[in-house]
């Protein structure tokens, strides 16, 4: 430890930059030289750098452990550069941007599971993707992958953040069209490409919301500022009032037109949940991850499944300091996240693709993290998320190898990947069925292992917290109380619902998964053992097949009827990422057995991320005690679910669902076919861009080709014609003209012009007013009351100051004489306008401190406002009662503050009438 | 008022006099050779301008240096002008302005 902590100290940690230079540099060798180095370079450059770069994530994880076993902050940071600066609203200094990188406890496990399990997909990729003619551009993809995940993971703000979320999305979209010339490929990468987008927005839209209210972009600034947030703004309507409104009934157009207010947190934390949800596929922005799977497999369970998937939860648990400022955005991360969890698992009941299976289920957990997320439980969220990491991890991983076996006989990327042509596979691939019921147990909920402890730590904080409004639950706003949301009572109750519905289903669904490929009987081909390919290859030479082009099964049972080779277990490279990760699927559970061994490792290591906003967060009273019981709903949704499924398709052989899909055949066509969501969007949201795209094109030929530019030629033409009538070709007539010209500019310059510049400072009431100089030019001026001249002679005097009264007017005369004597006049109307006082309190302060026990509060501290302060252009003002203390200290204590130490805020202006302009 | 008295008034008004007549002759003569004559007419009107001004000024000596530049441009001017008027005499056997009006079209 000591030497380590020699070599990286916490505040120039280069540890950091090594963990992320590494995988770009891998990228670069393969991306630019991996034709010419061959497989076997390609394959080590590529697993050498992702392993070294998770053997310096581990020594980065000991060093945090070390700092917190020294009771120093676990916080270690790494300054690259400063990037740029941005304004900000505060009169303060410029927002700087730079590209820094952080680790604390929560990005130090996460960088372990991006690099640990990426060095295992890394490792299974080398067989996998053996035959692939694209070898060295896969790896060289992936690593890149590594490396914007943990630029996303360790930057320090909010820019460097999304320049590896962008960055994974670069991949994920590479990844996904790998196979590019399908065009279903390319299809999938795409809409994955464009979903991300409108996420991506969202999160814009944030760091412009952070940057406005809190002038800081990195994780220190924003929970040091966090308190701005909590100013509420109107948000409604948007100017005045709502167009068209009177046309309405008087009490539907008051309703209407009433202010809505909300707080700056709130409309962050909704537009971080947009940029969650696209990154992490909740609704509505889901829909690309399933078709994502058409990426090859490893890619599916690095990028699809472990690792960028989670980026939304890390990104809501990174900003905590932000949500549980806003109960409003905590309940719609929430109610997100247990739909999609209910929503995704409908779907995958009846899916029969292997893979879409998988996604579904994908989607449907990462819900179920967004639930935890959503009511507080930020630890747990992000258990899930580590659990989750290596037992989908594994699934997917087990998936591929039993599609590498089926690529013996099938190569169409639908037959291979169908349920119905697998079966019975436990007995040719022991280790890969092992290993996948291994996941599958915890997936489901199998008592004692990991996916068990964290669904039901999830569960059972959906039930018992909750977060709490901020401020007592009510503002001050334009002299009116404007309530701020507060959780319903029915909040707790329904969350757990929907949770133990969804599990209930993941466990039918993962058990029916789990018999059709691997129970029963081999349904793809005839095995006929020693059996030789027709067409001259071997039994173990079927690889170079490997996702070849020629799709020749069709989906379902195309394959029946053949004949074939045994299927085979897949080489080591391949079953050994498998072993290490249905282990950790297993045991990852030890981390945080709360409710049986009383084991909480990972809520004490994330302890200093998370201590200061679960003082937010409501806990009920006899949560210790509820903490067993509420283990038998999770227990029960586990027996329900498997055994439901093990009757229906084991004893009865599938009979009974069979049955039920021919009782309700357009409910089971329209589960199936995924709610039609797609098609929704398509007829919805695609319809309106296309029907956009249609006026655009027939405006741009019809308008702009056809009248518009046909007009300017016309004009162009016209003005052509007439101006060659003057273009006679005889110099006199040029010379005539040439002679009038330099007449009328020797006239200009020979008579005087009077003109002048008034600089108004209207809140002081000075006006200054100076005359425009000119070759000789002598002045006199008239600015009394009366009109007259201040002297009968002409002077050197070209600027007079004058001030006026509030609501008065006054005219200043200025006569100029120039060289040549000649005199000209001008007449200036100067007016002091009167101050708009329609506000009710005018311009205020709002002063937000933070007390000595750590809570705010906040004081009015109205400005002296000048007699004559110039109109604003907002015309609402904001009251604040004058003292509002924070319930609870629900604030995140700043990390760099002095403990217990005033923090003095910046003043907080409210949308006042003449405000600092 | 100056070194010159109130002469400067006059030589101002010669110098008008000879501009207008170069003007008025640049403008009604069809002849390119009375044109180029009337520039010259022109030229010198301004540098008897100039050198007045610069005489009445008093200090230093711009506006004479002025019209040295003045007639070393108007002698190019002349001797690029002539090379033209000849070239223009071989092409059309005149030297009628108003016959050089090729570029209208």
């Amino acid at each position: 430890m000591n030497p380590l902590a020699t070599v990286f100290p916490p505040n120039d940690f280069a540890l950091l930059a090594v963990i992320v230079g590494l995988p770009l540099v891998g990228a670069f060798v393969n991306g630019v030289f991996g034709k010419r180095l061959g497989k076997e370079a390609v394959t080590l450059m590529a697993l050498s750098s992702v392993g070294l770069s998770f053997l310096a994530s581990v020594a980065t994880f000991v060093a945090l452990r070390g700092a917190r076993a020294a009771e120093q902050a676990p916080r270690f940071v790494w300054q690259g550069w400063e990037w740029m600066r941005v304004s900000s609203r505060l009169d303060g200094p410029d927002v700087p941007i730079a590209f820094d990188l952080s680790v604390d406890p929560l990005s130090g496990t996460m960088i372990l599971v991006i690099t640990g399990v990426g060095f295992l997909i890394h490792l299974y990729s080398t067989k996998y993707m053996e035959a692939d003619a694209g070898y060295h551009r896969f790896f060289a993809y992936l690593n890149l992958f590594v490396f914007s995940m943990l630029v996303l993971v360790l930057g320090d703000s909010l820019p460097v953040l999304f320049v590896g979320w962008e960055g994974v999305g670069l991949c994920s979209y590479l990844l996904i069209g790998f196979w590019f010339h399908e065009d279903a490929n390319a299809a999938a990468g795409k809409k994955a490409f464009i979903a991300n987008r409108v996420g991506d927005f969202g999160l814009l839209v944030a760091m412009g919301l952070l940057v406005y209210h809190c002038g800081a972009l990195d994780w220190r600034g924003i929970d040091a500022a966090a308190h701005n947030l909590l100013v509420p703004k109107q948000v409604w309507p948007i100017g005045t009032h709502v167009p068209l409104a009177s046309l309405l009934p008087d009490s539907a157009a008051a309703w209407l037109n009433a202010p809505r207010y909300a707080t700056g947190a709130t409309m962050v934390g909704l537009a971080l949940l947009l940029g969650a949800a696209g990154k992490s596929a909740q609704i509505p922005l889901y829909v690309w991850l399933p078709d994502a799977m058409a990426g090859p497999t490893p890619v599916s369970a690095l990028i699809h499944a472990a690792t960028m998937v989670t980026a939304g939860v890390y990104l809501v648990c990174r900003l905590s300091g932000v949500f549980v400022l806003t109960p409003a955005a905590m309940f719609a991360v929430a109610f997100v996240g247990a739909l999609t969890a209910l929503f995704a698992a409908t779907i995958a009941l009846v899916q029969n693709d292997i893979k879409k299976v998988l996604a579904y289920s994908t989607v449907s957990q990462l819900g179920f993290m967004f639930l935890g997320a959503g009511v507080g439980a930020f630890s747990a969220g992000f258990f899930h998320v580590l659990t989750h990491a290596f037992f989908k991890a594994c699934l997917f991983l087990g998936a591929g190898s039993v599609i590498h076996a089926m690529h013996a006989r099938i190569h169409g990327t639908e037959a291979s990947q169908d349920m119905r042509n697998m079966g019975g596979l436990r007995k040719f691939m022991p280790v890969t069925f092992v290993t996948f019921a291994a996941a599958w147990a915890a997936i489901v909920g199998f008592p004692l292992t990991s996916g068990f402890f964290s669904k039901d730590e999830i569960l059972f904080k959906a039930f018992t917290s909750s977060p709490q409004a901020p401020l007592g639950g009510s503002m001050m706003v334009g002299g009116r109380s404007v309530e701020l949301f507060t959780w319903p009572e029915w909040a707790p109750i329904t969350l757990f619902v929907m949770g133990v519905a969804a599990a209930t289903m993941t466990a039918f669904y993962m058990t029916r998964l789990i018999v059709g490929t691997f129970l029963g009987d081999f349904r793809g081909w005839t095995v006929v053992p020693g059996w030789k390919a027709a067409h001259g290859h071997g039994d173990d030479a079927h690889d170079e097949h490997a996702h070849d082009e020629h799709a020749h099964d069709e989906p379902g049972h195309g394959a029946a009827g053949r004949e074939g080779p045994e299927p085979h277990e897949s080489p080591w490279q391949m079953t050994l990422p498998l072993v290490v990760l249905g282990a950790l699927a297993v045991v990852a559970g030890a981390l945080n057995a709360h409710a049986l061994f009383h084991s909480h490792l990972l809520d004490t290591w994330l302890e200093p991320v998370f201590q200061g906003v679960e003082k937010a967060i409501v806990v009920k009273e006899n949560s210790k005690a509820l903490e067993l019981p509420l283990l038998v709903p999770g227990l029960l949704a586990f027996a329900a679910g498997v055994g439901g499924a093990w009757w229906a398709y084991v004893a009865r052989g599938g009979e009974p669902m069979r049955a039920l899909a021919e009782r309700v055949p357009g409910l089971h066509q329209l589960v199936y076919e995924k709610w039609r969501i797609d098609e929704l969007y398509e007829e919805t949201f695609l319809g309106a861009v296309d029907a956009l795209a249609e006026f655009a094109v027939w405006f741009d030929k019809w308008v702009v080709d056809g009248l518009l530019a046909k007009l300017t030629a016309l004009l162009v033409a016209g003005g052509g014609a007439a101006l060659r009538l003057a273009q006679t070709g005889r110099t006199h007539a040029y010379a005539a003209l040439m002679v009038v010209g330099m007449a009328g500019l020797g006239w200009f310059f020979t008579a005087p012009h009077a003109q002048a510049k008034v600089e108004a400072n209207h809140d002081e009431g000075r006006y200054v007013v100076s005359a425009a100089p000119g070759l000789g030019y002598r002045y006199r001026w008239a600015t009394a009351e009366d009109g007259s001249w201040a002297s009968d002679e002409f002077g050197a005097q070209a600027k007079v100051e004058l001030s006026l009264e509030v609501g008065t007017s006054r005219t200043v005369k200025l006569a100029v004489e120039n060289a040549f004597g000649r005199v000209e006049e001008r007449t200036l109307l100067l007016e002091r306008p009167r101050p708009d006082r329609s506000g009710p309190g005018g311009a205020t302060t709002i002063e937000i401190n933070r007390g000595a026990d750590g809570r705010l509060e906040g004081q009015v501290a109205p400005r002296p406002i000048p007699s004559g302060a110039f109109p604003g252009p907002l015309g609402s003002a904001l009251r604040v009662p004058p003292s509002f203390p924070v319930p609870g200290g629900g604030m995140p204590a700043p990390r760099g503050a002095a403990p217990g130490g005033p923090v003095p805020a910046p003043g907080v202006a409210a949308p006042s009438p003449g405000g600092a302009r | 008022m100056s070194a010159f008295g109130h002469v400067l008034e006059h030589y101002v008004l010669v110098a008008t006099l000879i501009f207008g007549i170069g003007c008025v002759g640049f403008l009604v003569r069809r002849n390119v050779l009375v044109q180029l004559m009337s520039i010259e007419l022109m030229l010198n009107a301004v540098n008897l301008a100039l050198v007045a001004y610069d005489r009445e000024q008093g200090a230093g000596s711009t506006g004479q240096t002025f019209a040295f530049f003045v007639i070393a441009v108007a002698a190019a001017e002349v001797a690029v002008g002539l090379a033209i008027i000849l070239a223009f005499y071989r092409l059309r056997g005149t030297v009628d302005g108003d016959v050089a009006d090729t570029l209208r079209h």
